[in-house]
C-alpha cells in the first residue's frame, strides 16, 4: 500500500478521505432513505388532494405543492432549521430537520407523480369499479391504486436520485453528509481534486446501481 | 321492474336526454337502438348511476334511484353493468375480476366467492381461463368474463352498452350466446346494441332512441319490418344496407 502510494502520491489522499466519506454517505443515506419514505406517505395523500372533488382539499394540496415547488430547497432547509424553530421556540437537531426537509421537498413532487399515474388509469376501471358497487375509497384502493403505483415506479426512483443529491445542499447547515465530509477534509489536507473525485464517485456509486436495479424492476413489471 | 318518468340529462348546456320515460318489466328484455350521439348509452348509464340525473326518476325494483340520499354504491351493486371495452383489471385474474365485488362489497367469504365464480365460469365455458390475466385472454373471452363479473354480485337487472362492438366480428357469437342463456334464464336486461339479429331474436321489445327521445319502440319484428317513424326507416336503411 504504501508503496503504492509512493509512486501514485494523488492516490494517498483519495485513500484517506475513504473513512470521512463512509461516515457521510452514512448520513446522506439515512437522510435520502428516511426522507423520500415519508416524503411518498405525504405525496401519496398530497396527489390523492390534487385530483379530490372537496374544494379544501384540493386548495390544501395545491397550495403545498406551488409552494414547495416554487422555492429552492436550500431555503427550504434554512426555514426548517433556523427559522421555523426560531419562531416556535423549539430544538431541532440537523438530522431531523434534514429528514423533514427532504420529506415536505419530495413529497410535493411525489404528489404529482401519483398524480399523474392515477389519472393515467382509464375512465372505465373507475365505472368498473363503481359499477360492481365499490365505494370510491374501495375502487381506488382495489383497482386504481395498484395499475397507478406500478406506473409511478420510474419517476419515483428518479425522484429518489434527485432527493439523494438535494441532501449534499444540507452541508450548508454543517449536516455531516458527504458533501460537508469531503470539503472538511480539504480544509485539513487542503488538497482538493482527490477528495472533491471522491465525493462524487461516492453518489455514482449509490445512483447508477439505483438506476441499473429501477431499470430491471420497470422490465419486470413491464412498465 | 325499471319505470323511468321524465328523464333529462344534461352534460352542461348540452341535453342530452329530453324526457325519457318507459318500464321495464321482469325478465323482459329490453333492446336499445338508435344512431351514435343519440343518447341511447347516456340513458343506460342512468339506469346504475355512472351518469347523474338532471331531472326526473328512475325506480328499480320500487326503490327510487334518483332520490336525494340513496346509497349510491349499494344500488349500483344490484344492477350489473357490461362495458363496451370490458373494463377488467388488468391486475387481476379473470377469478379474482370475478370476486372482487362478492368479497368487498358483499362481504361473501373467499371459499364461498371463489366456488361461485368458478360456476359462472363454467356457465360461460372460461374454467380453463380462471386463473388467467386479462391481456392473455380474447376480446370475446374478456367480455364472457366481464358477464361473470356482473352476474356474481346476483344483480336483479343487467344492464349492456354496446357489449360487442368492440369485438372481431367471429367473437361476437360467443358473447351473444351467453347473454342468449341469460335471457333464457329469465335475467331481466337492457342491452343497448346494433346487433339486430340478435334484438330479433332475444328483445322481447325494442327501444328506438334518437335525438334524445324515444321516438318509436315496439315488438322487434313488427318495428324492423314496419318502422313508422322516417328517423327508424332511414336509420334501419343505413345499417341493414
Amino acid at each position: 500500500m504504501d508503496a503504492l502510494v509512493e509512486k501514485l502520491p494523488f492516490l494517498y489522499h483519495m485513500i484517506k478521505v475513504i473513512p470521512y466519506l463512509l461516515e457521510g454517505m452514512k448520513y446522506t443515506l439515512i437522510i435520502t432513505f428516511l426522507g423520500v419514505a415519508i416524503g411518498f406517505v405525504i405525496g401519496a395523500f398530497a396527489g390523492l388532494g390534487r385530483i379530490s372533488n372537496s374544494k379544501i382539499i384540493y386548495a390544501i394540496s395545491t397550495v403545498y405543492v406551488e409552494i414547495i415547488r416554487g422555492t429552492p430547497i436550500l431555503v427550504q432547509i434554512l426555514f426548517i432549521y433556523f427559522a421555523l424553530p426560531d419562531l416556535l421556540d423549539l430544538n431541532l437537531d440537523k438530522i431531523t430537520a434534514s429528514v423533514i426537509a427532504i420529506a415536505i421537498n419530495a413529497g410535493a413532487y411525489i404528489a404529482e407523480i401519483v398524480r399523474g399515474g392515477v389519472e393515467s388509469i382509464d375512465k372505465g376501471q373507475f365505472e368498473a369499479g363503481d359499477s360492481i358497487g365499490l365505494t370510491k375509497n374501495q375502487t381506488m384502493w382495489h383497482i386504481i391504486w395498484p395499475q397507478a403505483f406500478r406506473r409511478m415506479i420510474p419517476p419515483l426512483g428518479n425522484q429518489f436520485i434527485i432527493s439523494l443529491k438535494d441532501t449534499s445542499l444540507f452541508s450548508a447547515i454543517a449536516v455531516v453528509e458527504l458533501v460537508y465530509q469531503g470539503k472538511a477534509y480539504t480544509a485539513a489536507s487542503a488538497s482538493y481534486f482527490e477528495p472533491y473525485f471522491m465525493v462524487g464517485l461516492f453518489y455514482l456509486a449509490i445512483t447508477i446501481p439505483s438506476s441499473i436495479i429501477l431499470r430491471r424492476l420497470e422490465k419486470r413489471l413491464d412498465v | 321492474m325499471i319505470e323511468i318518468n321524465n328523464l333529462h340529462k344534461y352534460f352542461g348546456d348540452n341535453e342530452v336526454l329530453k324526457g325519457i320515460s318507459n318500464k321495464v318489466n321482469e325478465k323482459e328484455v329490453v333492446c336499445i337502438i338508435g344512431p351514435s350521439g343519440s343518447g341511447k348509452s347516456t340513458f343506460l348509464r342512468c339506469m346504475n348511476l355512472l351518469e347523474d340525473v338532471t331531472d326526473g326518476t328512475i325506480t328499480i325494483d320500487g326503490q327510487e334511484i334518483t332520490a336525494k340520499k340513496t346509497n349510491v354504491p349499494k344500488i349500483r351493486s344490484q344492477v350489473g353493468m357490461v362495458f363496451q371495452h370490458f373494463n377488467l383489471f388488468p391486475h387481476k385474474t379473470a377469478l379474482q375480476n370475478i370476486i372482487l365485488g362478492p368479497l368487498k362489497v358483499k362481504k361473501m367469504p373467499k371459499e364461498e366467492a371463489e366456488k361461485k365464480g368458478m360456476e359462472l365460469l363454467e356457465k360461460v365455458g372460461l374454467v380453463d381461463k380462471a386463473h388467467m390475466y386479462p391481456g392473455s385472454l380474447s376480446g370475446g373471452q374478456k367480455q364472457r368474463v366481464a358477464i361473470c363479473r356482473a352476474l356474481a354480485m346476483d344483480p336483479k337487472v343487467m344492464l349492456f352498452d354496446e357489449p360487442t362492438s368492440a369485438l372481431d366480428p367471429e367473437l361476437v357469437g360467443e358473447v351473444l350466446n351467453v347473454m342468449k342463456d341469460l335471457a333464457k334464464d329469465g335475467m331481466t336486461m337492457v342491452v343497448v346494441t346494433h346487433e339486430m339479429n340478435f334484438a330479433r331474436e332475444v328483445g322481447d321489445r325494442v327501444i328506438f332512441i334518437d335525438g334524445g327521445y324515444i321516438v318509436e319502440e315496439g315488438d322487434p319484428n313488427e318495428l324492423f319490418q314496419n318502422p313508422q317513424s322516417e328517423r327508424l326507416q332511414t336509420f334501419l336503411g343505413e345499417i341493414l344496407v
